[in-house]
């Protein structure tokens, strides 16, 4: 009697996740339990921590076939894998923003240049580590700030590290507000922190309307890889400026976004797995993409500070550090 | 990628040619807006038509 007991609840315990449960799990359920933490009570980029860190717990409890073949998350990634998200959040983000201020004062974009410095120092120590050039390539682009441009460039260069990758970009993201000040203090005087620039000349809406198709045409011509990224943030720009359609401009970048932003949230948190985020390799991207945060942040204050030696109307150089975004 | 040596001195070449890459690509952004004004000489839209929606 006892021994058919003992039987059947050893197969009870089979079928649920109980068994399979190791300290792995634990560990990432923790990792996800914190991460919701920081959006629920530090308010760090809730709208992303909140679903990451929530699929993060799910999928490592075990047992759970969201994340199998068939299963609702495994959906979610392959509009991840499939590249299909990231031009979906381009065109909402086109949607939400402005780009007279940088129409108008064309000089800036050169901030951007600089600020580039971080991606290619992770990317030299990455090759120093042992990735290869490929992987090297997908860490630095975590110097980039921007999730959706990380995600596109680890798929095409190495989509086994997407999880590592974009955890650590949308993090390091949602961050940034702690990252990025002692960097920007240290490199700056008091004087130049409290720098008043000239005021922007007003940009025509004829301008606002030809940036966004210029721009759509030039990266198709130019750089074809990319351009599904740039021209659908184009898009949601030109329908944000034509005046015309703001309802579709609205939804782009409203409830399509909110959408695509549920979605990908699950996506990433659901890559977050113990056996493949535990190695000491996720150690190494995460070390990684903060040196290319700090990087980037110090080298476009100093590409600020250095345009300001040539310029008449001088820049604030805390504004370099808007650079790597 | 495939003509870049997957080694340290190709990680290194990559990066000075992209780094330098960044700064011509971008000041040629720069250019073009810094062009877009002059769009203002010969052409005019109306922001209070485009308010009033389409037909």
């Amino acid at each position: 009697m006892f021994e058919q007991l003992s039987s059947l609840f050893s197969a009870l315990m089979g079928q649920t996740g109980l068994a399979h449960f190791w300290w792995g799990n634990l560990v990432m359920i923790a990792i996800g339990m914190t991460m919701v933490f920081l959006a629920v009570v530090k308010k760090f980029e809730p709208f992303l921590l909140i679903g990451i860190g929530f699929a993060c717990i799910v999928v490592n409890v075990p047992g759970s076939d969201l994340i199998l073949p068939g299963g609702l998350f495994n959906y979610a990634y392959k509009g991840v894998a499939l590249l299909i998200i990231p031009p979906l959040i381009f065109l909402g983000v086109g949607a939400m923003t402005d780009f007279g201020p940088m129409i108008a004062n064309p000089r800036l974009v050169l901030l951007g240049a600089g600020a580039h410095l971080g991606i290619f120092v992770a990317l030299i120590l990455a090759k120093l580590l042992g990735f290869t050039l490929g992987e090297s390539g997908a860490i630095g682009i975590i110097g980039g700030a921007d999730g959706p441009m990380a995600i596109f460039v680890t798929m095409k260069l190495a989509p086994h590290l997407l999880p590592q990758i974009s955890v650590a970009a949308y993090s390091y993201m949602a961050l940034m507000p702690l990252i990025q000040p002692p960097v920007m203090k240290l490199l700056t005087s008091k004087a130049e922190q409290e720098m008043g620039m000239v005021q922007l000349r007003k940009v025509s809406r004829l301008e606002k309307i030809l940036f966004p198709i210029v721009i759509a045409a030039v990266v198709n011509l130019c750089f074809p890889p990319v351009a599904p990224l740039v021209t659908m943030l184009m898009l949601g720009n030109l329908l944000r400026e034509v005046l015309l359609v703001n309802r579709l401009a609205e939804t782009a970048g409203g409830g399509l976004l909110n959408i695509i932003t549920l979605v990908l949230t699950a996506a990433i948190g659901s890559t977050m797995t113990a056996d493949t985020f535990l190695t000491y390799r996720t150690l190494q991207i995460v070390g990684l993409g903060l040196l290319a945060f700090v990087v980037g942040t110090a080298s476009g204050v100093l590409t600020a500070k250095i345009m300001n030696l040539f310029v008449k109307d001088k820049i604030n150089p805390l504004i370099g550090s808007a650079g790597i975004a | 990628m495939n003509s870049i040596p997957d080694n340290i001195h190709g990680a290194i070449l990559i990066s000075i040619i992209d780094f330098i890459l960044s700064f011509v690509i971008i000041s040629g952004i720069g250019v073009l807006l810094a062009l877009l004004p002059l769009a203002n000489r010969y052409w005019h839209i109306d922001e209070a038509k485009l308010k009033q929606g389409h037909h």
